[in-house]
């Protein structure tokens, strides 16, 4: 394997990861307000969320760029402040990532939240835990499986990312071109012996994913 | 005797509405009625788990809700026990962490040692690295009635504590709850749809009908003087009817059934004396209903009131009774649709008076035995 490849697996696996932790951080307790709580604006939030799953991965895009990019409502303040603009940079692709895997962890995690009894956590509150420390104890934990499972699914999600990406980090060789994005340069100037390899590591990847998400989520059930 | 519970609890929800008051003192009240009546919703304000749109809760001089006061205790903070109805039982935590579950505050030594206490005193030494999953029924109410007593709270709460049981165990487990909430001597609200289990249980026994209580009194008392014919058939007593009063005074009143001309006792204490011709509610206990035997020579009207005649039209064997259905001799249509009357009787009395052969007979009510329900 050339070390264009190698670089676009590392890429990839080091935003994978990344989107996947962001995705903890932020989906997690998305899930968790959106499976437990009420509030201002909930039906918006959870359409917001679940939008990237349903668009093509480039309208998606395209409204990140609307955001963040150079002239972008959020990113043009940061560019006049700081002349850094993060589109066409890995964490670009970052970003994009995690957008597009952020509905497949909710949407799983919120299934397994919701599917805790409440009268467990109705107990929890009579036996003195507040709230959030009965989500901690009670609910997350019960809810662990659905919730790995979700993080599972988005890893997988954030590995094959294209569309977005394409439209928010470019594809430059050695900075934002990820696996997806080589696999498609490489078939384009005829290198299909890299692209092969590197479909077939993809395809690898997946597999043991979906295993592993199928194994939980029926020990979930 | 003062109250130790104090309850009053207006609450609306789409479609129902929740709107009782009622007090209990010492010992075990239970909350009595059929589904949908507004008991559980009950036992969740008490719990501080639902907010009541207005009302009081006061237990013990400890006031845990008062709406027009501004208090609104949260449930951490109000020390009430709830045996939720299915347990709730945490089911990734262990027999001993679960009954911790509540006492984390306190120092790790103090917790042990109550946990240690209360899982001998409720007979589960030896379960306490167990899971809820390995555990049988019985063990599991036991379980969640440790974690619910272990915070030492100041009004206990049960759901149906029953209601997940076998018969057989529900049967011994039902004592076994009467004798240990006995032992507690704290306020104590069980909510029950089984009026055996309530009577069992209940000292006071608290009857809801569509989110009212439609009568609150000592169990012996709401047994035999339910206070309306709604009671009586929430109660699901048999034979519950409606005549016409002839005359009434402070000790009997008179009255016309199915063409039968019926004395029945009156209770002075309550004052009930219902002019003539006015509609008139009452119930027989189908085990106080006597066949006459054939064999003993002629009526005699001063061993028999009451006395009427009629044909077994329908039986039913319940192992060690006969519940007989009795249709009268009287023309007309019979009062309980295809029979008058639901007559009981011991295995042993079916035999020696040949019932089986034998279907028409004469029989007796003795006026004690016919109790009126109040309009």
């Amino acid at each position: 394997m050339s070390p264009e490849s190698l670089n676009a697996l590392s890429l990839s696996i080091r935003v994978a990861v990344l989107a996947t932790a962001l995705n903890a951080l932020v989906g997690i307790p998305l899930a968790y307000a959106l499976a437990r709580r009420r509030f201002a604006g909930k039906t918006l939030v959870d359409l917001l969320v679940t939008l990237p799953l349903v668009l093509p991965p480039t309208v998606t895009g395209f409204y990140l760029i609307v955001l963040l990019g150079r002239r972008g409502w959020l990113g043009s303040p940061l560019y006049a402040a700081t002349g850094w603009s993060i589109a066409f940079t890995w964490y670009a692709a970052v970003v994009a990532a995690t957008v597009m895997a952020l509905p497949l962890l909710v949407r799983t995690a919120r299934a397994a939240i919701e599917s805790v009894d409440r009268d467990l956590e109705r107990a929890a509150h009579t036996l003195g835990r507040s709230e959030w420390r009965t989500a901690l104890e009670v609910t997350l934990p019960l809810a662990r499986n659905g919730i790995i499972a979700g993080l599972v699914l988005a890893f997988a999600r954030a590995l094959g990312e294209f569309g977005a990406t394409l439209m928010l980090a470019g594809n430059i060789p050695g900075r934002t071109a990820t696996v997806p994005l080589s696999i498609y340069t490489a078939v384009q100037t005829g290198e299909s012996g890299e692209a092969l390899g590197l479909v077939a590591i993809l395809t690898v990847l997946s597999c043991v994913v979906l295993l592993v998400a199928g194994r939980l989520g029926a020990r979930a059930a | 005797m003062s109250a130790r519970l104090d309850v009053a609890l207006h609450k609306a929800l789409p479609g129902f509405d929740l709107d009782v008051q009622w007090t209990a003192g010492d010992g075990i009240a239970v909350l009595f009625g059929p589904s949908g009546a507004g008991k559980s919703l009950t036992l969740a304000c008490l719990a501080g788990l639902v907010r009541p749109d207005a009302g009081r809760v006061v237990v013990d001089d400890r006031v845990l809700f008062d709406s027009s006061a501004g208090v609104d205790l949260p449930p951490q903070r109000r020390r009430v026990g709830y045996v939720f109805q299915g347990y709730a039982l945490f089911p990734h935590l262990s027999v001993a962490d679960n009954v911790g579950f509540g006492l984390r505050d306190r120092p790790r030594a103090e917790r042990a040692r109550r946990v240690q206490e209360v899982i001998e005193r409720l007979g589960l030494g030896g379960l306490a690295a167990r899971r809820p999953a390995e555990l049988s029924g019985g063990q599991r109410q036991r379980v969640a009635l440790g974690r619910a007593l272990a915070i030492d709270p100041a009004l206990l709460l049960l759901d149906e504590p029953l209601s997940a049981l076998d018969l057989p165990l529900r049967r011994a487990l039902r004592d076994e709850l009467r004798a240990t909430l006995a032992d507690l001597r704290m306020a104590a609200v069980v909510v029950t749809h089984d009026f055996t289990e309530a009577y069992r249980l209940g000292d006071r026994i608290v009857v809801y009908d569509g989110g009212r209580v439609v009568q609150s009194a000592p169990r012996s008392e709401l047994l035999w003087q339910p206070a309306s014919e709604a009671v009586a058939r929430i109660m699901a007593i048999p034979n519950v009817l409606r005549g016409t009063v002839v005359k009434a005074t402070p000790d009997r009143i008179q009255l016309r059934w199915r063409g039968q001309l019926l004395e029945a006792v009156n209770s002075p204490a309550r004052a009930y004396l219902p002019p003539p011709e006015a509609p008139l509610a009452f119930f027989i206990r189908p085990e106080y209903v006597r066949l006459i035997r054939k064999d003993r020579g002629l009526t005699d009207p001063s061993h028999h009131m009451n006395v009427m005649q009629g044909t077994v039209v329908e039986e039913m064997d319940f192992g060690t009774t006969w519940t007989l259905r009795i249709r009268l001799d009287e023309p007309g249509a019979p009062s309980q649709g295809a029979f008058d009357l639901e007559v009981e009787v011991p295995h042993l009395v079916y035999e020696i008076l040949e019932i089986d052969r034998d279907r028409h007979w004469d029989f007796s009510i003795h006026r004690g035995s016919i109790h009126v329900l109040p309009g």
